[in-house]
């Protein structure tokens, strides 16, 4: 427990002990059977998993959308659980950074304000969180979209929008649930292009959940989880340990061509 | 807090439509309430006024035709009221009555040198006449206690005849002389009013030219001392036992005399004004309640159609107190500012219809008070503040990842 506390205040950005997660109905459903997970700070992560396997669930309870049961989650140091709903709020206001499939932007506000939003539930003066939503915005090469409406702009577009917004609070992570899903293959590489390079630049911690072996090809670590458990990585050959080769449900076997571990 | 007021007005203006019709349901109450209240206060203030422009504290009495036989006398004889009944009724029933006046009427025509018309005179005490209800004065007086004592020959007529005694157009009438009854009178008023033709001669002058002293066609008795239906109905019944006694009939006998208790009228009218008043006050209170369960049932549904955007609001960070105070702040906003049109629209239309119908119609000055509009706006950002705070609640119930789920 010792050596563990000292992780905590280390390099692990999230650690999870023997998280467990039942859904309480007519036949009760045990989703997450005790998840053990660390994720370094300054990590490109992605998870991966088949329906059912309790990949969507991990994701609501890392982005304390959703409590668990039992066992115990570290965020950047700090225990969540059993959090009252304000508490959660806060936390995610300001340690986290989501990234939604369906872009989630609200459609009568346009981009700036989209990107702005997180702040303006900070308490951040108008003018304030208008110039550093710009400057995201700018990162983005959206400054000439700022006062575009979602509507109006393409879906790689929608998905910048939304990163920006992710962004503006300087998050400790960022979750992505399937960033890429609605969105055509070149856009796709973009997007990844720009999760990479807040991950290289500013050593941003970031998860993403994909059923795209091509988009976990893109991150340093591929996490299995199936039927509510982490599958354990192998260790190869050489030495160095990467994550065993998955098989998609279209039959599809991912298998990173090299350990992008550095 | 101007930032809290800007995301209302962006999502207010968003939905429009929604808005809108929201905020016509308010209107609409809100509109009808203020409408309703005027015109009860204008029907209220216009019996108010008739009332107090007349003297209801008075019971008249018509003579009849006996149908019971009575103490020897047969049914269907002719009752004859006269001068001793003027006397006799406030001798007789000190407690309420005050005096007891009556009307001569004779002569059969009015001529001057110029003109002449079909009209009688009718001898009359100076209480009689009215202002604004027998008609309105616009030349010199009406007949006074002096010309009473001193059965002066003086007369007041209608401008109606005034024109045709004095053509072409009335001139000169005013201190001009009328002749009736072989009797030469001196104009002193001329009144003008939409029905009223009598030319009124002082009741003592009347009395002299007429013999006889059975001819009293009807009393008019002055009361006092009553407040209550119950004084008004021993008035009636002391009034009806007296003439009884001198004139011989049934004091059961509904056709031997017609009694009209102006008193007892007055009351039940005052009641029915404050039933009214109650009724409409119902009536407005349950349309405005309409409005509310409008803008109840709007804001259920809006929630519900924005629970989605609620759930990414919650996600990237807000606090339940902020999407209840954005979700209550709308709801007011929106009952507030068309409630107001409402109070407004109600306010002008009241204004046109007061100005439409004058002050001599049904409706006197058909407005409501400020405080009652105070009231109704206050009434209105409660129960606004209740319309969002049900469908608010009901919104934070959904968890936000249920919410982002829903699309």
């Amino acid at each position: 427990m010792a050596t563990d506390n000292q992780n905590l205040s280390g390099d692990s950005m999230i650690r999870l002990r023997d998280v467990n997660k039942t859904y309480q109905g007519a036949v009760p459903l045990h989703v997450l059977k005790g998840i053990n997970l660390d994720i370094k700070r300054g990590e490109l992560v992605s998870i991966m998993g088949a329906s059912g396997s309790g990949k969507s669930t991990l994701l609501n309870i890392l982005g304390i959308l959703d409590n668990y049961d039992s066992g115990e989650y570290y965020l950047d140091g700090t225990l969540i659980k059993d959090l009252g709903e304000n508490r959660a709020a806060e936390y995610r206001n300001r340690m986290i950074g989501f990234v939604f499939q369906s872009f989630n932007l609200i459609n009568y506000k346009n981009a700036m304000e989209n990107a702005a939003l997180p702040l303006f539930y900070q308490g951040v003066s108008r003018k304030k969180r208008n110039r550093m939503a710009m400057e995201q915005l700018e990162r983005m090469g959206l400054a000439d979209r700022a006062t575009h409406l979602p509507g109006e702009m393409s879906g790689g577009q929608k998905q910048r929008v939304a990163i920006a917004r992710a962004m503006i609070t300087n998050p400790s992570i960022i979750l992505a649930d399937e960033p890429t899903g609605a969105l055509d293959s070149k856009t796709s590489h973009d997007v990844m292009e720009i999760f990479r390079q807040l991950n290289r630049e500013e050593g941003k911690t970031i998860v993403i959940v994909t059923h795209d072996p091509g988009v976990a090809e893109q991150t340093d670590r591929l996490i299995r989880i199936s039927d509510g458990l982490i599958v354990p990585p192998a260790v190869a050959a050489d030495g160095i340990t990467r994550p065993e080769a998955c098989v998609m449900p279209g039959g599809n076997i991912v298998t990173p061509e090299e350990p992008s571990l550095s | 807090m101007t930032d809290l007021a800007r995301e209302i007005l962006q999502t207010l203006g968003h939905n429009k439509l929604r808005t809108a019709l929201t905020g016509i349901a308010v209107t609409w109450g809100i509109f009808m309430l203020i409408v309703l209240l005027s015109m009860a206060r204008g029907v209220t203030n216009s019996f108010d006024h008739n009332m107090l422009s007349r003297n209801t504290a008075m019971i008249r009495v018509w003579a009849g035709k006996t149908s019971i036989p009575y103490k020897g006398n047969r049914e269907g004889r002719y009752i004859q009221f006269d001068d001793a009944d003027l006397r006799e009724l406030p001798e007789e029933n000190t407690k309420y009555v005050e005096s007891v006046r009556s009307t001569i009427s004779g002569g059969g025509k009015l001529s001057t040198p110029k003109g002449e018309v079909s009209q009688n005179y009718t001898g009359v005490y100076p209480s009689e006449f009215v202002p604004s209800r027998h008609g309105d004065l616009v030349e010199g007086r009406f007949i006074n206690e002096r010309d009473l004592s001193q059965k002066s020959k003086v007369i007041v007529i209608p401008k109606y005849y005034a024109s045709q005694l004095f053509p072409p157009d009335g001139e000169g009438a005013l201190g001009g002389r009328v002749n009736a009854n072989g009797l030469s009178f001196k104009v002193v008023g001329v009144y003008e009013s939409e029905w009223n033709r009598n030319a009124y001669i002082p009741f003592t002058t009347a009395r002299m030219l007429s013999a006889d002293t059975k001819n009293l066609q009807n009393l008019a008795v002055s009361l006092k001392n009553v407040t209550t239906e119950d004084d008004g109905n021993a008035a009636e019944e002391g009034i009806r036992n007296t003439l009884s006694a001198t004139h011989n009939f049934d004091p059961k006998d509904d056709n031997a005399i017609w009694v009209a208790n102006d008193f007892n009228n007055a009351l039940t009218g005052k009641t029915a004004m404050g039933i009214l008043d109650t009724c409409v006050w119902v009536l407005g209170i349950l349309t405005l309640l309409t409005g509310i369960v409008g803008i109840s049932n709007i804001m259920f549904v809006t929630v519900k159609e924005r629970t989605h955007e609620i759930g990414i609001r919650r996600a990237i960070g807000a606090k339940p107190s902020k999407i209840l105070t954005q979700v209550i702040a709308e709801s007011v906003s929106i009952t507030v500012l068309f409630g107001y049109i409402g109070i407004v629209l109600g306010t002008a239309v009241s204004q046109v219809i007061a100005a439409l119908v004058g002050d001599d119609g049904p409706l006197l000055n058909p407005t409501v008070s400020l405080s009652i509009a105070f009231e109704v706006t206050l009434v209105l950002i409660v129960s606004g503040a209740l319309a969002g705070l049900f469908p608010a609640l009901k919104a934070l119930k959904v968890k936000p990842v249920e919410a982002l789920r829903d699309e």
